[in-house]
């Protein structure tokens, strides 16, 4: 029985009905409904979040500490404080916190965001200054201020740089097709072409000048580094491109291969409408960031360096166990004569004793096998006794299944990591931390190496300096390889040692013909601008008075237009290599420069080197000396500067305009109460006043350049210092080359060289660069 | 003054007119060296005479028992006049031991032209091994 509960059976009048009519159900509370639905749709409540809580959940002080409220609300808590402009106080984490494994990866991986990170990324940044270029986040300097030690390395022992920034592209087609595709974009006149014979057989590394589309010689990229790799399919074509072109080249080779648009269908005769249709058909270009680390070794000792951590296998018994293998021929690998070559040159004293630019591909050990327990200098205790080995090439030592697509994937997944490799000899080792140098766990790696020459012409620079290896590793064993070679004595520098490097060897570094170089000067005037008017007026150098007008930059195209008297937007610097020579020798025998097509627009890349002493700095002014320079070296003459006055009475009125307003805001501030916030702000542009008076400082709108100064100005230096090698001031700069045919006109082979923030000129000879 | 710059370089000239043949350049490595040490000195035309000497002088003095010169092709000469310099220096407490022997050199022929390789070819040069060693220890009378 159901308890009485309603009316009518306890003896009412009302009765249940025996069914409900949903519909009338809801009409009935249509009116409840709506408004409920409005109330959660629209709340409007003026209350914040922790206002609304009920009052057993209310604790102190809730709105100010963020943690006392329930987790679910803190977001739109924190959401309301923002809007109601007070800035969330949140305490920064605990140091402890953030050192959490999983939340410093997440860190990390936030950062990686903004720009690239190279796998030595950590280890670098905990070293070195880190800056930003090209998309990378780079290594700049060691904080040690290594900037000797760094030279040291590079001549007499070794240094080794992660160049793992250069962008490897792959161009994988016939051969003639791939010929085709780069007689438009280089010149033969500027070294071997792509196709050489020297290089198509894969044997050695090969260089070449990128121009943009049958523009030459206006429209420079770069220089690339590439590779031919020969399997038994294809031919391929590997480039390595500084990040500062990579897009231009990726532009540049996509333009190439495009099918033309129809409108230009019809003027292009059929034929070569045909090749276009088959370049773009036959050839597959893929550029491939990030798919291996290189890492580039300088100076005699780093053969020894790598002889110490590159163990090579010597039967294929050793790896058959390995993933990678499986997925290659087995007789490409060559294992026991690779082995063999490595051993009869393991005892080279230098780099630069073996053939110029030769590839080696090995396959080796983990390096970590190798690595000795504290680091230790590599030297060498034998020397080389068979000269025969040196100069044979086996056809065998270039071929490498590194280039294949289809292992990167397998070595990284197979990769151990450290922690493992630690728990692995530790954990699992008969005798804890023995190593085992057989061990089945370790995959072997496949590797290749790039040598490179140096100097090769004693004139120039003492034989050998700056030679060295390249080495290519697959991603995911950077930093396994790096740690060995550091272990090994080899000193780490980063992007000054580069430069300093090119600059030592009397190569230009991002010419300033090319949109890299261009971009590199602007980064580098910006700064010492910067620099110059943050100083105070006193300290600052006038280099009006110095009769200097381009204290930062090298206003080439000025300069070439008031050698020719025609005024052009673009500029070129001969790389053409006979030209070269025969200013060279016309300078030796100051004899007159033959006749050239667009001397007009044309600089000539010149060493210099200081006859007797004197320090030369960069940007520094190279200017034609007179017949009579050559008994007493000139000073120049003081110069007046007229913008002075002018400065003086701006100050003075700009002055007396901040006291009146300074006057003015404290009377309002007296009247009203309130405080004017005064407009300082750090990273804001620089005020009308202080723009007018870097202008009255340094006029940036230049007409003429060449007669700037007392004795006429011929070029600049982009890079210049004293040189560790020469033990004297150097510098790489560029000369127009009607400036250059003047000064032979005259008998003359030598130039006057003046620092920007000096009076005195200075002798100098000059010398072409040949190999740019 | 100008004629003393340009003289040396003239006959820099002269000497590459020699190359094999016009399609290639020479280009030379480094040549094949005996093992290095802190007592064994390689001696150049490009390094100041004096500071050569000085060197060796320190070397001895400071207690080394024997140090190597060794010279190779235009540096012979140089090498040899050293040694003799350190011998009359020391007078009596240093004896000389000289070897001579050949080393071989090796160039790389660069080619200039599309349709060709890489070359190479040996030479030789001819190489002095000096060594100079104390007989009496000045100040260590035992």
């Amino acid at each position: 029985m159901e308890p009485a509960e309603f009316d009518a059976t306890l003896g009412g009048k009302e009765h249940l009905p025996y069914s409900v009519n949903s519909l009338k159900f809801a009409t009935a509370r249509s009116v409840e409904i709506a408004a409920m639905t409005e109330s959660i749709l629209y709340p409007s409540k003026t209350k914040l979040i922790f206002q609304c809580l009920p009052v057993h959940m209310r604790r102190r002080v809730m709105s100010h500490n963020a943690k006392r409220l329930p987790r679910k609300l803190r977001e739109g808590h924190l959401e309301q404080l923002k809007k109601s402009g007070l800035p969330p106080k949140q305490k920064r984490p605990t140091r402890r916190y953030r050192r959490r494994p999983e939340n410093m990866l997440l860190e990390y991986n936030r950062r990686k965001q903004r720009n690239v990170w190279l796998e030595t990324h950590i280890w670098h940044a905990k070293r070195f200054h880190m800056i930003e270029r090209w998309g990378h986040r780079i290594a700049y300097a060691p904080c040690d201020k290594a900037f000797r030690a760094c030279y040291r390395a590079t001549s007499a022992h070794c240094l080794i740089q992660d160049i793992s920034y250069y962008t490897p592209v792959s161009i994988t087609g016939p051969e003639n097709y791939i010929k085709e595709m780069f007689s438009s974009i280089s010149s033969c006149c500027c070294g071997l072409s792509i196709c050489a014979k020297a290089y198509i057989d894969g044997k050695r590394e090969g260089f070449i000048h990128l121009y943009n589309k049958n523009s030459y010689p206006l429209g420079y990229i770069g220089k690339a580094s590439f590779i031919w790799v020969n399997s038994k399919m294809e031919k391929s074509l590997w480039l390595f491109i500084h990040p500062s072109q990579i897009k231009q080249v990726e532009s540049l080779l996509s333009d190439l291969l495009d099918t033309i648009s129809p409108s230009e269908c019809f003027e292009i005769p059929a034929k070569k409408k045909k090749i276009i249709n088959k370049l773009a058909e036959n050839i597959q270009i893929k550029v491939l960031p990030g798919a291996y680390n290189r890492f580039r070794l300088i100076g005699p000792k780093s053969h020894a360096v790598l002889t110490k951590s590159l163990k090579c296998i010597e039967t294929i018994d050793q790896i058959n166990h390995n993933k990678w293998i499986s997925t290659i021929d087995k007789r490409s690998l060559y294992l026991k004569e690779k082995h063999c070559y490595w051993q009869n040159i393991n005892n080279v004293m230098s780099p630069s004793q073996l053939p110029p630019r030769i590839l080696v591909s090995l396959i080796v050990r983990d390096p970590r096998l190798s690595r000795p327990s504290k680091r230790t200098k590599a030297v060498n205790t034998s020397s080389v006794e068979n000269v025969q080995h040196l100069i044979d090439l086996p056809p065998f030592l270039s071929i490498s299944p590194i280039w294949d697509n289809k292992i990167h994937q397998i070595l990284k997944n197979e990769r151990l990591s450290n922690t493992e490799f630690i728990k692995h000899v530790t954990k699992t080792r008969l005798i804890p931390g023995e190593l085992n140098i057989n061990d089945p766990a370790l995959q072997s790696i496949p590797v290749v190496l790039i040598q490179r020459p140096g100097s090769q012409n004693s004139n120039k620079k003492k034989i050998g300096y700056g030679c060295g290896w390249d080495i290519i590793v697959p991603s995911g064993y950077g930093l396994i390889f790096w740690h060995t070679f550091i272990m090994f004595g080899a000193r780490s520098g980063g992007l000054r040692e580069t430069e300093n490097l090119a600059f030592e060897m009397g190569e230009c570094y991002l010419p300033p013909d090319s949109k890299s170089g261009i971009e590199e000067e602007k980064l580098k005037s910006t700064e010492l601008r910067e620099r110059y008017f943050r100083l105070p007026p006193s300290k600052r150098i006038n280099y009006r008075k110095l009769a200097v007008i381009t204290p930062f930059t090298c206003p080439w195209n000025i300069l070439l237009k008031d050698w020719s008297n025609k005024t052009s937007n673009e500029f070129f610097i001969l790389r053409d290599r006979k030209l070269l020579s025969v200013i060279q020798d016309c300078m030796q025998e100051k004899k007159q420069l033959p006749e050239i097509d667009s001397s007009d627009i044309c600089l000539v890349p010149i060493y210099l080197k200081m006859v007797k002493k004197g320090n030369i700095k960069q940007n520094a002014i190279i200017c034609l000396p007179h017949e009579k320079d050559f008994l007493t070296l000139p000073n120049e003459p003081y110069c007046e500067d007229p913008n002075e006055k002018i400065r003086k009475e701006k100050r003075k009125a700009h002055l007396c305009e901040l006291k009146s307003v300074k006057r003015r805001n404290k009377k309002s501030k007296v009247k009203n109460g309130t405080k004017v916030l005064s407009i300082k702000n750090k990273n804001s542009e620089p005020s009308e006043y202080m723009k007018q008076m870097r202008e009255l400082w340094l006029p940036t709108n230049i007409e003429t350049c060449r007669n700037s100064c007392s004795r006429e100005v011929m070029g600049f230096l982009c890079q210049a210092a004293f040189s560790f090698s020469e033990s004297c001031g150097c510098g790489v700069g560029y000369l127009a080359y009607n400036a250059l045919d003047t000064l032979l006109k005259k008998n003359i082979n030598q130039v006057l060289v003046r620092n920007v923030s000096s009076r005195y000129y200075r002798l100098a000879n000059i010398n072409v660069i040949k190999d740019q | 003054m100008m004629a003393d710059v340009s003289n040396p370089r003239k006959r820099e000239d002269t000497k590459k007119n020699k190359r094999p043949n016009k399609n290639y350049t020479v280009k030379k490595r480094l040549p094949l060296r005996p093992i290095e040490g802190d007592n064994v000195i390689f001696i150049t035309k490009k390094t100041n005479f004096k500071a050569q000497l000085e060197k060796c002088c320190d070397l001895l003095t400071k207690g080394e028992k024997e140090i190597i010169l060794h010279g190779l092709g235009a540096a012979i000469q140089r090498c040899c006049n050293l040694a003799l310099q350190i011998e009359t220096l020391f007078s009596g407490t240093c004896q000389t031991e000289v070897n001579t022997g050949t080393v071989d050199l090796v160039d790389d022929l660069e080619p200039l032209t599309d349709d060709l390789d890489f070359g190479s070819q040996v030479r030789h040069s001819s190489s002095v091994h000096i060594r100079i060693f104390r007989t009496a220890m000045l100040g260590s009378n035992q």
